[in-house]
């Protein structure tokens, strides 16, 4: 088996010498000198056997560069415009052809980028943004596991770059999209290890696909916000691929159950932070311990405001504990509800302040809870009230409507909680308990209306009644009455 | 005592002439027979009709006609004002009992063939009141602007519409432009307060003189009755309080029905929103309503919904001109085919109200 393995190694290397040997256009091209030939050597293409008549068609045997060169011989000259990937594609998509040279490489390059975002018309109008030869090169292509290679993953940030780092050109196609994404990527955990020359670390392309980018708008795309997350995770949950790293990869399955995971991957809530919101994207970096609360403010301003403004920033700060995460976690933060709050076992103050202590902030929690649960409970009550005077059919709609102020005053105490203040908590809530006060009363007034209502109608049918009868008997001895004189004048 | 009610009467009749009236009233009488209690759905009728007045007129003093205030002001009505809710829910059902009781009123002179010679005015007058009623029904539908009125109205009017030649100036008339909007509401609340109501009085007042002048119609089968075999009662007292015994039982009918079941209200009118399911107008039009969804769109030469409101209206000047081509009850005959057509008519929109109820 060795030895026949022995003569097909020989054989093929054979010929592959054989037709280098027989190309003459690589011969003249190399006395030439010229940047093309020289870089075609090391090409891929070269090594595996295919001449430059492969892309640009005549007749790489003819000693007369007239024959070689001749359009009856299929010389085509320098392809321009789409016909560069044309070219390309006559045997990147032909997977017969592919397979005649061993590759294991996809065939439907071509497709993919037609269809990408580099696939539209540039603005000649005439061909597509990009090429194959944009970011692979014409001459010299390595495989883009070659380190020589401009998309080996370590060079391919720069190669995006040219076109991506260039505001004179990107204004050309879309002035909005920033071209620092190079400068934030090198401040970024992935950009520090690439430029370490870690080939395995994420680059542009591990996020953005390579043929197939899709603009960050399309539903389909890598990066759109519902599928960021598992683009991350294609690395990140990757326990093996991430060995080295010394990082947990539960991340995604945490986020998933959270409260931020639910509303965008199952309620598809587009302003639900995904990774990238929280971490950065192409400057991804966990957040410092100090700067939670900057980062979570993006959304959550009040809560951040009233954090960073309250005690706890500085005793935090002291203690080297992360601001938002140390009560809410972080990857798999659960929706909010009063039973964070309070100086109990389970809830989150009563990790830091002891009932041992009696200390103040211990104090304040019980009274925040007390305040917010009561809160809860007018709101449940003026609801109930509201809901059965609705059901007898009362006009209730306006202390219907006010509900809603009841819940903006729940929703107020859960933000003024952040300043960890029972004070201001109990101001806040106060409008809530008024409100709902309010409501309640209205919502028992129809009630009560609704009683009266069936007792004075029992009433007035009752002396309706006791009227019409009185009548029918009035008519009745009225109309006997009538009978008898008639009988009498008869 | 008596003698205070002594002089006041004395005082009045000394002024106003008032045992003229007295003496007239209780000089008339009423005939009884098998089908007398007929007679009471006129008084009813007039009862409700007081009723849609008094009750009218309380809800002007907080209604306001615009389409930014008229649904707000109708649920300050309900939820704030004293007996509002009573008021309103009354006035709601008494105008569906009132068009009831009108029907069963001039289908009974119908069949009774009441209104053959000398009575022709006072079915036309009746006749142009139940018309005048049905657009008391219609305008007044619209007044709270809810989602259910706004859109009926809208295919109310729509309907309209499609009268050869003169529908679409009609429908542009009745809605103040070309779509329901604040416009159509105004003009709807100026026909329910002012035009309709000012047209209706003079109307009642010629069908009460005419009926107080005429007497009450006796069937033809009473008029050939022997007179010592003819049964009557004087109109005063007998009759009146008669009649004043049925207003206290619709009373408490009415009562019941304004408390056990309120007339609701819905929700706002978004002219932006689309049609919500269920969108019918009241059930004195459901008949013709549901009849033109059965005609085909185009039937002959001639699109079905123009044909079909064709055909009612047609059926309508029929209806009305009965006391001028039944000459034979006039004349003292038994016209069968009044009677056939009548049941037939009471039959068909049964039938098809009922359809477009449950359907």
């Amino acid at each position: 088996m060795r030895s026949v393995m022995c003569v097909v190694v020989v054989c093929v290397g054979v010929s592959a010498q054989t037709a280098l040997a027989a190309d003459k256009c690589l011969e003249c091209h190399g006395t030439v000198g010229d940047k093309p030939s020289s870089l075609f050597t090391r090409d891929i293409h070269h090594l595996k056997g295919i001449s430059c008549t492969g892309c640009h068609g005549g007749d790489a045997s003819a000693e007369d560069m007239e024959k070689a060169m001749d359009r009856r011989a299929g010389f085509i000259g320098v392809p321009k415009g789409d016909d560069v990937s044309a070219v390309c594609a006559r045997c990147h998509s032909n997977a017969t052809t592919m397979a005649g040279f061993q590759s294991v490489l996809p065939t439907n390059q071509y497709v993919l980028l037609q269809s990408s975002v580099h696939g539209k018309l540039s603005i000649s109008g005439k061909e597509r943004i990009v090429q194959c030869t944009t970011c692979h090169n014409a001459h010299g292509i390595a495989k883009v596991t070659d380190p020589a290679s401009p998309v080996y993953p370590v060079n391919a940030v720069a190669t995006c770059a040219r076109c991506h780092g260039d505001a004179k050109f990107m204004r050309l196609y879309n002035p909005s999209l920033p071209v620092d994404q190079l400068a934030k990527y090198r401040t970024s955990v992935h950009g520090v290890k690439n430029a370490a020359g870690d080939a395995r670390t994420a680059q542009c392309a591990s996020c953005h696909g390579s043929h197939d980018i899709l603009s960050v708008k399309e539903v389909k795309s890598k990066v759109y916000p519902t599928n960021i997350p598992a683009t991350c995770a294609s690395c990140h949950s990757n326990a093996a691929y991430m060995a080295g790293y010394g990082i947990p990869t539960d991340q995604f399955e945490k986020y998933a159950k959270g409260v931020h995971g639910v509303a965008l991957l199952e309620k598809h809530d587009l302003g639900a932070p995904a990774c990238n919101n929280c971490h950065g994207n192409h400057g991804a970096m966990p957040p410092g311990v100090e700067s939670i609360s900057k980062v979570c403010g993006t959304c959550h301003v009040l809560n951040a405001d009233l954090f960073s403004s309250s005690p706890h920033k500085k005793g935090f700060d002291e203690l080297g504990k992360p601001e938002c995460e140390t009560c809410h976690g972080n990857h798999d933060i659960v929706a909010a509800s009063n039973v964070l709050l309070g100086n109990f076992p389970g809830a989150v103050c009563s990790r830091c302040h002891s009932a041992q202590d009696r200390e103040k902030g211990f104090v304040a929690a019980g009274v925040m809870r007390v305040l917010i649960d009561s809160l809860q409970r007018a709101d449940d009550r003026a609801r109930v009230l509201v809901d059965e005077a609705e059901q007898k059919g009362m006009e209730i709609s306006e202390a219907k409507y006010k509900l809603r102020d009841v819940r903006q005053s729940r929703l107020e105490t859960r933000t003024i909680v952040h300043a960890f203040s029972a004070e201001k908590l109990r101001e806040t809530a106060g409008k809530g308990f008024a409100t709902a006060a309010g409501i309640s009363a209205e919502a028992e007034h129809a009630i009560d209306e609704y009683y009266f209502r069936r007792v004075g109608l029992g009433v007035a049918t009752f002396s309706i009644t006791v009227l019409a009868v009185s009548l029918y008997l009035y008519i009745r001895r009225l109309e006997r009455k009538q009978r008898q004189a008639e009988a009498v004048h008869y | 005592m008596k003698t205070i009610w002594n002089r006041l009467y004395a005082w009045i009749d000394e002024r106003v002439q008032l045992n003229d009236l007295v003496t007239f009233m209780a000089k008339k009488y009423v005939p009884v027979h098998r089908g007398s209690i007929w007679y009471y759905f006129g008084g009813v009728s007039l009862f409700l009709f007081i009723i849609q007045v008094v009750t009218g007129i309380l809800l002007l003093l907080y209604y306001k006609g615009s389409d930014s205030l008229a649904f707000e002001s109708i649920q300050f009505i309900m939820s704030k004002v004293t007996f509002g809710w009573l008021i309103r829910s009354i006035h709601s059902w008494t105008a569906n009992l009132f068009i009831f009781a009108v029907l069963i009123h001039m289908f009974s002179v119908f069949f009774e063939r009441a209104y053959r010679r000398p009575r022709e005015v006072t079915w036309l007058t009746g006749m142009l009141m139940l018309f005048i009623g049905l657009g008391f029904g219609f305008s007044g539908y619209l007044l709270p602007w809810n989602e259910l009125a706004f859109f009926a109205t809208k295919v109310g009017t729509d309907i309209a519409g499609v009268i050869p030649v003169v529908g679409k100036p009609i429908m542009i008339f009745l809605r103040g432009g070309p779509d329901v909007t604040g416009a159509t509401l105004s003009r709807f609340f100026g026909f329910h307060i002012a035009v309709l109501p000012g047209i209706f009085t003079v109307l009642l007042a010629i069908h009460l003189l005419l009926v107080q002048r005429q007497g009450m119609s006796q069937p033809q089968e009473f008029e050939s009755t022997p007179d010592d075999s003819k049964k009557t009662m004087p109109f005063f007292p007998n009759f009146l309080l008669r009649d004043l015994l049925f207003w206290l039982i619709v009373l408490n009918i009415l009562a019941m029905l304004a408390v056990f079941f309120p007339w609701e209200l819905g929700r706002k009118a978004d002219p932006f929103a689309p049609a919500p399911a269920g969108i019918r107008p009241e059930w004195y039009f459901l008949f013709m309503f549901q009849s033109l969804k059965y005609i085909p769109a185009r039937l002959w030469f001639i699109d079905g919904e123009i044909l079909g409101v064709l055909l009612f209206g047609a059926a309508g000047l029929l209806w009305l001109l009965v006391p001028f081509w039944d000459r034979k009850s006039s004349r003292g005959g038994r016209n069968r085919l009044i009677t056939y057509i009548g049941l037939f008519v009471v039959v068909y929109i049964i039938t098809f109200t009922l359809l477009g109820w449950f359907l």
